[in-house]
Parts: C-alpha cells; sequence; structure tokens
C-alpha cells in the first residue's frame, strides 16, 4: 500500500477574516500503479491537500504515509510537478531534467544516460539545450513531469497540470500524459477541476466537497485504455461526475 | 537609428559649444573647444593621467568588491529570514540615508590619509543598492522555485547556491550597476580631500593650477571611463544571466 491518508484536517488561521476549514477529515488510500484523481470545485483544498502530500505544508490532525512512512517533510520520493511548472528558468532543459539526480551525487555518465531516455519518452530529443523561455507551454509542462520522474519517485504529484492549456492542446497533451505515465509506471495523484481530464486519465476519481474540503464520492472508472472521449461509456462516467460536482457545489452554497 | 542621432546631437553641441567660447573668450568659463579636445586624446597617452586613473580604477575595484563580499551575503541573509530582516533594517535604512559627503570627514578620521578613505567612500555608496537589491530579490523567490528544489532533495547550501542566487541575480546585478555608478561620482570627492594621487586629485590639481582646458578634458574623461563601466556592466549582465535574453533574441 504506497500512499495511506487518514484522517487528515487542515485548518488556516487569520485573526482578521477568522478560521478556514479547508480540509476536514479526509481519508483514503492509493494502490501501487493507481492513477488517481482529485476533483472539485475551485477553492475546495486539493492544492492544499497536494502540497501536504509534498511535505511543504504539515498536516494538522491525521496523518499521510507513504509506504508505511509519515511524511514529515519534501523528498525525492514523492515527485511534485506544479501548477505553473516552476521550472528553473537559469537552466537548460537537460539541467532542469537531470536536477534531482545531480543532487543525488549520481555519477555524470548516468545522468546522461538516463537523461538521453526520458527525452526519448517524451519526444524531447534534441531540446535539452534550451532554456525553458524558448519552450511552448505543452513542452515545458513534459519538462516539468520528467524532472519529477527523473530519480523514479514512488508517487508523482500532479497539481493541474494541464491548467494553463488550451482546450485543443489539452486533449494531446491528455493523451501524451497518459502514455508518458504508463512508460514510466508510477503511481499518480493529480489534481483537476475538468471531469473530462480526470475520466480520461483516472483510475479512480475522488470527488471533493467545496468549503471544509470533506471526500465527496470516490468513484472507480472502468474503462479499457487507450480510452475513447466519444464512447458513451465515457460519456456516463463524465455526466455522472458533472452531476457530482454539481451537488459539490450546491452543498457549499447551503453552508 | 538612434546612434545616428546621437552623432548629430553631438556635433550640434560641439558646435555650440566652439563658437560660444570664442564669443565668451574666457578659458575659467568655457575653454577653447579645440584646445579641450586636444588635451582629451592627450590624457589616454598621458602617464600621468593614466597612472591616476589606474588608481582610481583599482580603488574602485577594491572597494566595490568589499561591498559586494558584505552586501550579497548579508542581502541573502535578510531577505530569507524574516527575523534578521526585522532586527537589520532600522539600522541599514538609518546608515543610508547619511550623504556620502558626510562620512568624508569621518573616514579620514578612521583610516587617515591615502587609500583607506576613498575604500570606504566607494564602499559604502555602493553596498546600499547592492544590499536592498538583494532583498527584495530574495524576497522575490518564487516558494515553488524552493519547494521544487527541496522534492527533488536539494539540501540548503545547495538550494541557496542553484536556486536562490541564480534568481536574484538580475536583480543583484541592478544594485551593482547602480552602485558602481555611485561608487564612480562618490570616489572623485574622497580623493579631493584624502589622497594626493587619483583621478580626482588630478582634477583637483588642474582646477588648483588654472588649467581649464586640462580640467574639462579630465571632467568628460571622467564621464567616459563611468559610461565604460558601465557597460561592462551591461555585459557582464548578459553573460551571466544569458539565459533571460534568449527569447527576445530568436524573435528578431
Ligand atoms: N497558505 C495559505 N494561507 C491561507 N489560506 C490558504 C493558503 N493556501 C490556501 N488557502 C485557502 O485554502 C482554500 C483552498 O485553497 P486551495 O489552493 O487548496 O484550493 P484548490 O482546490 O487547489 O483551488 P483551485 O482549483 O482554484 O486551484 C482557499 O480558500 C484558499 O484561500
Ligand atoms: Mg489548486
Amino acid at each position: 500500500m504506497p500512499l495511506k491518508i487518514n484522517n487528515v484536517s487542515k485548518t488556516f488561521r487569520d485573526k482578521k477574516i477568522g478560521d478556514n476549514v479547508v480540509i476536514r477529515g479526509f481519508s483514503t488510500e492509493i494502490n501501487e500503479g493507481e492513477f488517481v484523481t482529485l476533483l472539485g470545485p475551485s477553492g475546495c483544498g486539493k492544492t492544499t491537500l497536494l502540497t501536504m502530500v509534498g511535505g511543504f505544508q504539515s498536516v494538522d490532525s491525521g496523518s499521510i504515509a507513504l509506504d508505511d512512512k509519515e511524511i514529515e517533510g519534501p523528498s525525492v520520493e514523492r515527485g511534485y510537478v506544479f501548477q505553473n511548472y516552476a521550472l528553473f528558468p537559469w537552466m537548460t532543459v537537460g539541467r532542469n531534467i537531470t536536477y534531482s539526480l545531480r543532487m543525488q551525487g549520481m555519477p555524470k555518465d548516468q545522468q546522461e544516460a538516463r537523461l538521453k531516455e526520458l527525452l526519448e519518452m517524451a519526444h524531447l530529443t534534441g531540446h535539452e539545450g534550451k532554456f525553458p523561455i524558448q519552450l511552448s507551454g505543452g513542452m515545458q509542462q513534459r519538462v516539468a513531469v520528467l524532472r519529477a520522474l527523473a530519480s523514479r519517485p514512488r508517487i508523482l504529484l500532479l497539481d493541474e497540470p494541464l491548467g494553463a492549456v488550451d482546450f485543443q492542446m489539452r486533449e494531446i497533451l491528455q493523451n501524451e500524459l497518459a502514455s508518458l505515465v504508463e512508460k514510466a509506471g508510477t503511481t499518480v495523484m493529480m489534481v483537476t477541476h475538468d471531469v473530462s481530464e480526470a475520466v480520461f486519465l483516472s483510475d479512480r476519481v475522488l470527488v471533493m466537497q467545496s468549503g471544509g474540503g470533506k471526500l465527496m464520492d470516490d468513484v472507480k472508472i472502468d474503462l479499457p485504455r487507450p480510452r475513447d472521449r466519444s464512447s458513451d461509456q465515457f460519456k456516463t462516467y463524465t455526466n455522472g461526475l458533472t452531476d457530482l460536482l454539481r451537488k459539490a457545489f450546491k452543498y457549499d452554497k447551503e453552508r | 537609428m538612434g546612434w545616428v542621432y546621437f552623432i548629430i546631437l553631438l556635433a550640434v553641441l560641439f558646435t555650440v559649444w566652439h563658437f560660444a567660447a570664442i564669443a565668451i573668450d574666457r578659458d575659467i568659463v568655457l575653454p577653447n573647444f579645440a584646445a579641450t579636445m586636444r588635451q582629451f586624446f592627450r590624457n589616454w597617452t598621458d602617464a600621468r593621467v593614466m597612472n591616476g586613473l589606474f588608481i582610481t580604477l583599482s580603488r574602485v575595484v577594491r572597494g566595490f568588491g568589499i561591498a559586494v563580499a558584505i552586501g550579497l551575503p548579508l542581502g541573502i541573509l535578510m531577505g530569507s529570514a524574516k527575523i534578521v530582516r526585522d532586527a537589520l533594517s532600522p539600522f541599514m535604512n538609518s546608515i543610508r540615508q547619511v550623504p556620502i559627503m558626510a562620512w568624508i570627514p569621518l573616514a579620514l578620521v578612521w583610516f587617515g590619509m591615502g587609500d583607506g578613505p576613498s575604500l570606504f567612500i566607494i564602499a559604502i555608496s555602493t553596498v546600499f543598492p547592492i544590499l536592498l537589491n538583494t532583498i527584495s530579490a530574495v524576497m522575490g523567490v518564487d516558494p515553488n522555485h524552493i519547494n521544487a528544489a527541496k522534492s527533488m532533495g536539494a539540501s540548503l547550501p545547495k538550494i541557496i547556491l542553484t536556486v536562490i542566487l541564480p534568481s536574484a541575480l538580475p536583480n543583484f546585478l541592478i544594485g551593482a550597476r547602480l552602485g558602481l555608478g555611485l561608487a564612480w561620482m562618490m570616489v572623485m570627492c574622497a580623493e579631493f580631500v584624502a589622497t594626493n594621487e587619483g583621478f580626482g586629485f588630478l582634477i583637483l590639481n588642474s582646477q588648483q593650477g588654472f588649467q581649464f582646458p586640462t580640467l574639462y578634458s579630465l571632467v568628460i574623461m571622467s564621464g567616459v571611463v563611468g559610461y565604460g563601466m558601465d557597460l561592462i556592466m551591461r555585459l557582464i549582465e548578459r553573460l551571466l544571466t544569458s539565459w533571460r535574453f534568449k527569447n527576445a533574441a530568436e524573435n528578431k
């Protein structure tokens, strides 16, 4: 069992505007090799939950454990792709991707070999000498994923990896992300508020309620891969999840 | 195209100078243009002038080095730790309000005649632009860049070296450029009173000797040298932060 989130709560305290309970008693387990998506309205606490798994913020109560080891801070075991990628603009693509390998003190030739392998995986061979500013948004996204994958993390954490991309590009990049993750064979926890993206990529979708960030529903997506967005079953799933999201949002209004 | 207008403006300026000097006919107000220019070009091969220039430049380089050695680490510390910032800011913000000229008598008392006061004046006028710009640069480092580095196993020294320094570098260099400009101006003041060699001393000397074409030519020369130093700083900026100019270069 790689990731166990057990009864986690998080409150942001502010003397002026009062306490903001962002996550309340959230529990789930993510299995080896699973692709799990957090789906929920904007502001429901998805990023907050993911950053706690990343180890950038601490939990107020409850616990998060990876391979039965409690998470205490950031680690190479958990590769993180940020909402805005957070690539280092002063490093070339190649040096961005090999950053974690250098921090681990991997020998140069092994770094080179791993870089080559990763670039091939994402069809980025030949771009390693460029700077992030010289790449398209879609290429930057792939570089960010490769950088997080370089040290072979146990789990990959993706915060709206396609948030900044337009609609047509989104589908293309979803295909690429799906194949990239499949090749890497890692466990993934992703955040999105795009229903179709969640159905296309995930084994399981966790729907979160806004205002108090509780888990509202846990939906298993039982469809063969690669998935066909125009199939009836796909639409059944997206319709079902859209209804759930609507309810998640209504719940927020009634509070 | 801009440089064509620059040449035209320069020619206009020189022409006005030439005829104005003839009309006024008093060296002390405006010396003869041709004589000043002749002196200006002679300066670059004059051993005494070049020696003075060299002494002053070496002071600037050393004083600037001291300012960087203090301003950069202190700026990183103050930029990253709020406690240090809150504790030191009042000192910084009051000391930097002291007019540079007011330091000169004090520097004379502390260091006596010679290099000391000049070095001190250069360092104190350069350190604040460097410090202030480094602090704001470090405070502006994207927290997700630091988080990303942490999640890739970077230790604190590595984070400083590979994330904080490079992202603060552009602003640090802006501070360094401002500081160097100030240093070049202020070192002259120090050299008027605290030394008997260097470029500032030569300027004072020519004034006291009523050599007005020389005085004017030295003043022009100090502007040209300052401009050259700024150019070198801009070049260094382009070299060290070349990644910032990649996109622009491609779109040309
Ligand atoms: N560091 C923080 N300090 C105080 N409040 C915060 C902090 N981070 C997030 N919040 C609050 O927590 C709530 C959830 O934010 P979060 O970023 O987790 O939402 P999200 O689900 O990722 O939203 P989006 O889909 O818009 O990215 C918001 O109300 C936000 O204002
Ligand atoms: Mg978010």
